[in-house]
């Protein structure tokens, strides 16, 4: 019987199926992998005001924020991504998100972010000081694009790190990392339709922006109106690690609607546009009932 | 809270009211002038890499050391800070690297208080994570060290009085708000089998010493210490006995320590706390009441309310309040700095804490190295929550109350 281990984080349920019999010791590892996902909540919440993001949030358009190793990677991937995608990825777009619905979801303010501008024009990262800096006050991001991803993987890292050797683990089913040598079966939704697809030893993200909205508005947003998603639902697959950059380039390939040339080949994509699949190296089949 | 509550009471509260002006305000205290202060960290389990998350935020330290004698923990520490010198053992850690002019030590509770002797005996500033100690004569040692190095501070890690929302509660219980004080409450409760994992079955006692009753001293230690505090600080009075119950309630693997346990604190005056701490179950996590005769604090750490008894007298500012629903009273949120927040439109940011509460004990810890003062939370007041402690402990242990010794509160 595989151990199972839940917890509510990152704004959703967070589940991890180690393959192997309950032991002591076993669910010790596990809860260590869950902890690490807690430490994560807490440091890249956008709305808890104590998290390491709101204080980014509150102190980068003043001074330079330093950033330990692990959040400096997070923000040197977000800036990859955004360049690399066109900027449909930009997670600096919160304040434009919240402008766009007024009223809804955490009213806008005075810091909200400035209109028409995103993370290339607003985010500057400093390699040396290995710090963050906004160039205008009142920008804001938000990572929830990717904290699911990164959170996971750095969960994953703390199984292997204990030589767990097969695991399943999502978050809220669009955050998947798969531990091992297993090939696993996951189900995806697109268009009303189910679907199959397959993941061994890599993670998978699932974008879609019925997955969530702030005030009606989609939270994936397509570039030039940044009012709606091109894509009905994207999938990127990664290998190992990779959880938090499939997470961003779900988010890239859903509101971009077609795979940017410069996306990193070992990344894998299908696109539904809400008639069908474009997949590049990613198998879809339809589930059973659907067929 | 969590996010969803958190957004939910944010919308709820987003139409609120003016605020009032009822506290000091938080202090800026992440600009510092001058150098930063060389500080060093000893023990990087989780909460030691806390400890540097939440040192990176402040200017008025750098980090130039990490110390833990496991490698895989060492190195996690020292991904966190750019720069800083890794040692396993903190003597060599102290010989090696005369830029640390204090250390912060968040290693298991037993091993403090060698690491505090050595430092203090170093020339160091100390900070030591509660409790102090797992016996009342390593507490009194330590006490005792701290208070022959005049020149030097020592803080405990009791973060509540350092909290600034916690600050601005004392203020209205030991006002005539909350009036006398009738009863205190607290929990600790989070789902977890306190089980830490090891690569090396050897290893397994020393990493998971929180399950050894020989050196742990269970939840009512390790968790109760700090909520013990709240009451002592909050009612500036010691208590003369404890009693306690703990059982197996869930986590049934051959440990010996309750993963459930009962305090109740007795204090001359008749005044009782009554402490719940559980692994096996995680409702209301966290959290104390305050109950006087005119309204109860309820405190969450990032987070507090008041309420009101209906015959308490009315003092004008609770209509311009900040309120939330808990089922069926409603809590008036306690919100520092909130004439400033007021001003700028901007009250209902001000709910929670804007950092943990972790970061504002750190901040007066390198505020008092800095200013030469003395730490918001003494030795003294460390021996004293520290010497409750070990007491509940007993008394979960025992299953039988434990009477104090008040001698034992003093250095």
């Amino acid at each position: 019987m595989p151990l199972l281990l839940a917890t509510s984080a990152l704004g959703t349920r967070v589940e991890l199926v180690l393959d192997e019999p309950e032991t002591p010791a076993l669910r010790a590892i596990g809860e260590e992998a869950i902890a690490e996902v807690h430490f994560w909540h807490d440091r890249l919440s956008f709305f808890q005001p104590e998290s390491l993001l709101s204080f980014i949030n509150r102190s980068a358009g003043h001074r330079a924020v330093r950033l330990d190793e692990d959040v400096w990677g997070l923000l040197s991937l977000c800036d990859r991504v955004h360049g690399a995608s066109g900027g449909s990825f930009d997670p600096a777009a919160a304040g434009l998100v919240r402008r766009a619905a007024p009223g809804a979801g955490v009213p806008p303010s005075a810091h909200d972010g400035p209109a028409d501008s995103g993370w290339a024009a607003l985010v500057e990262l400093d390699e040396p000081s290995r710090s963050v800096r906004f160039r205008e006050r009142g920008v804001r991001l938000d990572l929830g694009a990717v904290a699911k991803g990164f959170a996971l993987d750095r969960a994953a890292e703390a199984l292997r790190a204990y030589d767990v050797g097969g695991a399943l683990l999502h978050a809220g089913t669009s955050s998947v990392v798969a531990i091992g040598a297993s090939m696993r079966r996951l189900g995806l939704r697109a268009a009303g339709s189910v679907f199959w697809t397959t993941l061994r030893d890599g993670c998978l993200s699932v974008s879609a922006p019925r997955g969530g909205t702030i005030g009606g508005v989609p939270h994936v947003l397509r570039v030039g109106d940044r009012m709606r998603s091109a894509a009905d639902t994207a999938v990127c697959v990664g290998p190992a690690g990779s959880a938090a950059e499939t997470d961003a380039w779900s988010t890239a390939l859903a509101a971009r609607g077609a795979r940017p040339a410069r996306m990193p080949e070992r990344l894998r994509s299908a696109i539904h546009d809400g008639r069908a699949w474009t997949a590049e190296g990613v198998h879809i089949t339809p589930a059973p009932e659907a067929a | 809270m969590t996010d969803a509550s958190r957004r939910e009471f944010l919308i709820q509260s987003a139409g609120a009211l003016s605020a009032i002006a009822l506290i000091p305000a938080i202090p800026a205290i992440a600009r510092q002038a001058g150098e930063p202060l060389g500080v060093a960290l000893i023990g990087a389990g989780r909460q030691g890499r806390a400890i540097l998350g939440e040192l990176a935020k402040l200017e008025g330290a750098r980090v130039v050391g990490v110390c833990d004698p496991d490698e895989s923990r060492l190195n996690s520490g020292l991904r966190r800070v750019q720069g800083a010198r890794g040692f396993a053992d903190h003597r060599a850690l102290l010989d090696g690297l005369p830029e640390a002019r204090a250390v912060i030590i968040a290693t298991p509770t037993h091993l403090h208080r060698a690491i505090a002797a050595d430092a203090l005996a170093a020339g160091r500033h100390v900070y030591c994570e509660a409790p102090l100690a797992h016996t009342v004569e390593d507490c009194r040692a330590i006490a005792a060290a701290a208070r022959a190095a005049p020149g030097l501070v020592f803080a405990c890690g009791l973060e509540a009085r350092s909290n600034p929302i916690y600050k601005l509660a004392r203020s209205f219980f030991r006002s005539d708000a909350v009036r006398d004080p009738v009863a205190i409450e607290a929990q600790h409760f989070q789902k977890t089998s306190w089980r830490f994992p090891s690569s090396d079955p050897a290893r397994e006692r020393e990493v998971n010493w929180r399950l050894d009753p020989d050196v742990s001293l269970g939840l009512p230690g390790e968790h109760g210490v700090h909520q013990f505090d709240v009451a002592l600080w909050f009612t500036d009075r010691l208590p003369v006995a404890v009693a306690g119950a703990g059982a197996i309630r869930l986590h049934d693997d051959g440990r010996k320590v309750a993963d459930t346990t009962f305090n109740t604190l007795r204090f001359e005056s008749g005044l009782f706390m009554h402490h719940q701490a559980s692994l096996a179950n995680s409702f209301g996590g966290r959290h104390e009441t305050l109950r006087g005769s005119n309204a109860a604090i309820k405190l969450a750490w990032t987070a507090a309310w008041m309420f009101k008894e209906a015959d308490a007298p009315t003092q004008g500012w609770e209509v311009y309040a900040n309120r939330q629903q808990f089922h069926n009273e409603e809590g008036i949120t306690l919100i520092a700095d909130a004439t400033k927040l007021a001003s700028q439109g901007k009250l209902k940011e001000g709910v929670g804490l804007p950092n943990p509460p972790l970061y504002y004990a750190l901040a007066d810890f390198l505020a008092s190295v800095r200013e030469n003062k003395p730490a918001a939370t003494s030795a003294a007041d460390g021996l004293r929550a520290t010497v409750v402690a070990i007491h509940a402990a007993r008394a979960v242990a025992a299953g039988a109350e434990q009477a104090i010794d008040p001698s034992l509160y003093e250095i």
